[in-house]
């Protein structure tokens, strides 16, 4: 018995120690992606970049919390070249840490407005997300909801009308933090107070409950983001939801001063890259247009280039004015936002 | 020479504990670095909620499991009734579905329109545009761990109560105690150590979950050590608000073993036969078997209804991607499961050859591992790695993000469950064995290698499938902590849970309870066959 035990773990070890080495050494060509984007269309994606560069795409995903200490602990010896989120706030905190280098590619600078770009370059948007309000034009009256902004919503008029999901959730923390940063914090805490009141049942479930929530009549607005009321209106997400999503309208807030909240994914290169080059021509691919296409058309988010049109289903929610406030400002105020979200009392 | 073995032993169940502590002592150690802004902050603002909705937690499914898992336990070792023997192994089965995964279903099924809304719809029991509450809310979240977890109370329980020797409730009827006497004043002294044991593993599990409380959006200490680490940008209050959490554990650990003192389970005892059970009819009768299935209904049956009817929705049922989950998963159980049986089997064999006081504290302190959080001990190892790569920097990153991390953690997780089992197994045998043996001139080893692990091939079969069962559903170390391109099942079902896409969750979400099932057929093929032996 022990001996057959010891074989079986003699067998472990050398299975274990192999996939060590695969782990850790370098074929010809490689790019290590650290991402907190993990959608399943992505692999597709990444499978296309090996197959078009011969560049094998090797993925480390897990919360930016947990990456960055990764990092911290692999110094210069990281393996990392790509880091690649979901969160504006994130990137910004990466960048400010120290651990993203300046991107080089010019291709990169003349397709991308500086907006969606770092302050030196160090990350740049690979698709867009707007954080807008869904409402039900059965209970809400065309001008209650005409020309309404974020800080609307405190208003008297929607008490016990507005669901939105938790406070942990990090859609809305960059949209305190951007709110934050456009009004102050005083003032944010005095709107945030006030928002919190007109919720019409505590925080629960995620963005697509939000919207089931106020189809079915339980609220009159939600505010979640673009591309999921996408997914339901595909049929992605079955017939109900498909059903439920048609009941919606949508209003782009801010539309009058500097615009509706927008988050991005986006990507820079770690600053101990090993494969630089690779992780450049990543980059490049994922802002290609047959990249920038298959996105849209799968994640239903908003393009970064503009010879790319966003999908049907979102281009018929129509234009609109996107807020410029810097990312950079997500990832500043993103710990102001958490704690005065704790002190409103937004669950 | 013998000398020399003593200090040989000493040295190595040292080191193995200093190893298994150097996590949660760098956790510790956060207590240390000064509080700032953000802990005033959270002791300002939230910890009162922290505590009271951890609390109120631990409350409510204490008093669900004990309420389930007692009286359920009761019902199978004394009467006998409608589909008992069935319902007496299916009632550890919701076992094999964690709390987590019992969370996402049950979402699923109470939103609006989900299948329970529907069918009490179709059954006109609510109206057509009527809901029933949802689940995600705090006594959902009470429901949910407290059908997920009462297996714990009820099996350790039901050994318990199978160990009550006949002639002990004997005696107590000739003396003239009633059923109800004979119950308070004599079973439940006998089986309390029992229950208390179950009720610990429950609350510790409940205290340190992670997905079903983040599912459910619901204040926690363990939500607010994320919301703090990933919002806040902050690891070190994160790290001093684990320790608070931490601190609370081990103290009910040190309860825990303080009231069981002495007392001890071992499935061999049994006294009692199949004739002695008191057959119930009519009402009773019903009863019984309606108490007993309803949980195993709601824990096991339902959900498992609710996850197949997913996988009917979905059109890519074997992605390459489930493959290399599950491939990945089965490959880091078994190691950890074989590592964690080999440590087990050499501590007590130490502690049975030289009962050493040292080994034997040594022996308890690895075991409370298994209560520490498993997002708790992740910080800890990263930390842990960390410090260990920069002493070999020179040669380039070797256990960061490898799998070295990964296996550490279940193996220091695990323990107390492979050590519960060899402790009882090897108590099963006596000691005279050993000492014939050493007469006859067998060393130390020859004793270990062809006595003792042939008699303890039960129990280091049973070890391993308890670590197997633990490691495929553990999820918040496996996020943190696992290399470059490696998903298990448990990371799976949680990425497309949180990207709202649960219906592609179903194979590797039944993947997970099928590999659960697995230990339990065993055990309770046990319980049954050390039944017989008398």
């Amino acid at each position: 018995m022990i001996y057959t035990t010891m074989k079986s773990l003699k067998f472990l070890i050398k299975i274990l120690f192999f996939s060590l080495i695969v782990v850790g050494c370098s074929p010809v060509e490689e790019v290590n992606v650290y991402t907190s984007r993990h959608y399943d269309v992505d692999d597709i994606l990444y499978a296309e970049f090996t197959k078009k560069t011969g560049i094998k795409v090797n993925i480390i995903s897990g919360s930016g919390g947990a990456l960055m200490e990764r990092l911290k602990a692999e110094g210069q010896n990281s393996p990392g070249d790509v880091f690649f989120t979901v969160d504006a706030g994130n990137l910004a905190n990466f960048q400010k840490a120290g651990f993203l280098q300046p991107i080089e590619s010019e291709n990169i600078k003349n397709i991308i407005p500086v907006e969606l770009r770092g302050p030196n370059n160090e990350w740049v948007a690979i698709a867009k997300r707007a954080r807008v309000i869904f409402y039900n034009p059965e209970s809400v009256a065309e001008d209650e909801i005409k020309n309404i902004s974020y800080e609307d919503l405190s208003s008297e008029t929607w008490k016990g009308r507005i669901v939105v999901r938790s406070s942990s959730n990090m859609y809305n923390q960059s949209l305190v933090a951007s709110l934050i940063s456009n009004l102050g914090i005083k003032d944010t805490e005095i709107w945030a107070n006030e928002f919190v009141n007109n919720f019409a049942r505590t925080p629960q479930g995620n963005d697509r409950s939000q919207l089931m929530a106020v189809a079915n009549g339980l609220a009159d607005i939600a505010i979640a983001n673009t591309y999921y009321v996408g997914i339901m209106l595909a049929g992605k997400g079955g017939e109900e939801q498909r059903k439920a999503a048609q009941k919606l309208k949508i209003a782009f807030p801010n539309q009058d001063n500097r615009g509706t909240h927008v988050n991005i994914s986006g990507g820079g290169i770690l600053k101990y890259s090993p494969n630089k080059k690779n992780a450049e021509m990543f980059l490049e691919f994922l802002l290609s247009e047959e990249a920038q296409t298959h996105i849209v058309n799968n994640s239903f988010e908003y393009p970064v280039i503009n010879t790319i049109a966003p999908h049907p289903i979102i281009a018929k929610f129509g234009d609109f004015k996107m807020d410029k406030t810097s990312v950079a400002d997500f990832g500043t105020y993103n710990p102001e936002a958490v704690k005065l979200m704790d002190r409103a009392g937004w669950k | 020479m013998k000398q020399f073995n003593l200090n040989f032993w000493n040295i190595f169940t040292s080191f193995i504990a200093l190893t298994f502590s150097v996590p949660i002592i760098l956790v510790f150690l956060s207590l240390f670095f000064g509080f700032n802004d953000n802990f005033d902050h959270i002791v300002n603002v939230v910890l009162l909620e922290y505590s009271l909705n951890s609390l109120l937690l631990v409350v409510g499914v204490s008093l669900i499991v004990l309420f389930i898992g007692v009286i359920s336990a009761l019902l199978v070792t004394t009467f006998r009734f409608t589909g008992s023997k069935i319902l007496e192994w299916a009632l550890i089965l919701p076992l094999a579905i964690p709390p987590y995964l019992l969370a996402y279903v049950m979402t699923e099924m109470f939103e609006y329109s989900g299948s329970a809304n529907s069918i009490f719809r179709s059954l006109n029991l609510i109206s057509e545009d009527a809901a029933l509450p949802t689940i995600r809310s705090l006594s959902g979240a009470i429901i949910v761990f407290g059908i997920a977890l009462y297996p714990y109370v009820y099996l350790i329980t039901r050994v318990a109560l199978m160990n009550i020797s006949k002639p002990i409730l004997e005696s107590a009827r000739v003396l003239g105690s009633n059923n109800f006497k004979s119950f308070t004043k004599i079973v439940l002294p006998l089986i309390r150590p029992a229950i208390f044991a179950g009720l610990a593993l429950v609350c510790m599990e409940t205290l340190s979950d992670f997905g079903a409380v983040q599912h459910f959006a619901i204040p926690t200490f363990t939500t607010g050590i994320f919301r703090t680490w990933l919002g806040m940008y902050d690891l070190i209050t994160a790290m001093q608000l684990a320790s608070i959490l931490l601190l609370v554990i081990c103290l009910m650990i040190f309860l825990e073993r303080k009231q069981r003192a002495n007392a001890e389970y071992s499935l061999s005892n049994d006294s009692r036969e199949d004739s002695d059970l008191i057959q119930l009819k009519g009402i009773k009768n019903f009863l019984a078997s309606f108490f007993c299935l309803v949980p195993v209904l709601a824990g096991f049956i339902i959900p498992l209804s609710e996850i197949i009817s997913w996988s009917v929705e979905i059109t890519n049922i074997f992605s390459i991607k489930f493959i290399y989950a599950s491939l990945n998963t089965m490959l880091l159980a078994i190691t950890a499961g074989i590592i964690t049986t080999m440590l087990a089997i050499l501590f007590n064999f130490n502690l049975r050859i030289s009962k050493s006081k040292h080994s034997k504290l040594i022996n308890d302190f690895i075991s409370m591992g298994y209560g520490v959080p498993g997002l708790i001990l992740a910080i800890g190892i990263t930390q842990c790695l960390t410090y260990f790569d920069l002493i070999l920097s020179d040669i380039g990153i070797i256990v960061t993000g490898s799998l070295f991390g990964l296996i550490f953690a279940y193996v220091i997780k695990s323990y107390a469950l492979t050590n519960n089992v060899l402790e009882s197994n090897y108590k099963q045998f006596s000691t005279s064995i050993d000492e014939s043996a050493r007469i006859l001139g067998a060393s130390k080893y020859t004793l270990l290698g062809n006595i003792h692990i042939p008699l303890l091939k039960t129990g280091i079969f049973t070890s391993v499938l308890l670590v197997v069962s633990e490691v495929v559903k553990e999820l918040p170390a496996t996020l943190i902590l696992r290399p470059f391109n490696f998903d298990t099942l448990a990371v799976t079902v949680y990425t497309y849970a949180s990207e709202e896409r649960i219906y592609e969750a179903a194979f590797p979400a039944l993947f997970i309870i099928l590999i659960g099932l697995i230990p339990i057929y065993f055990i309770s093929n046990m319980i049954r066959s050390s039944k017989g032996l008398n």
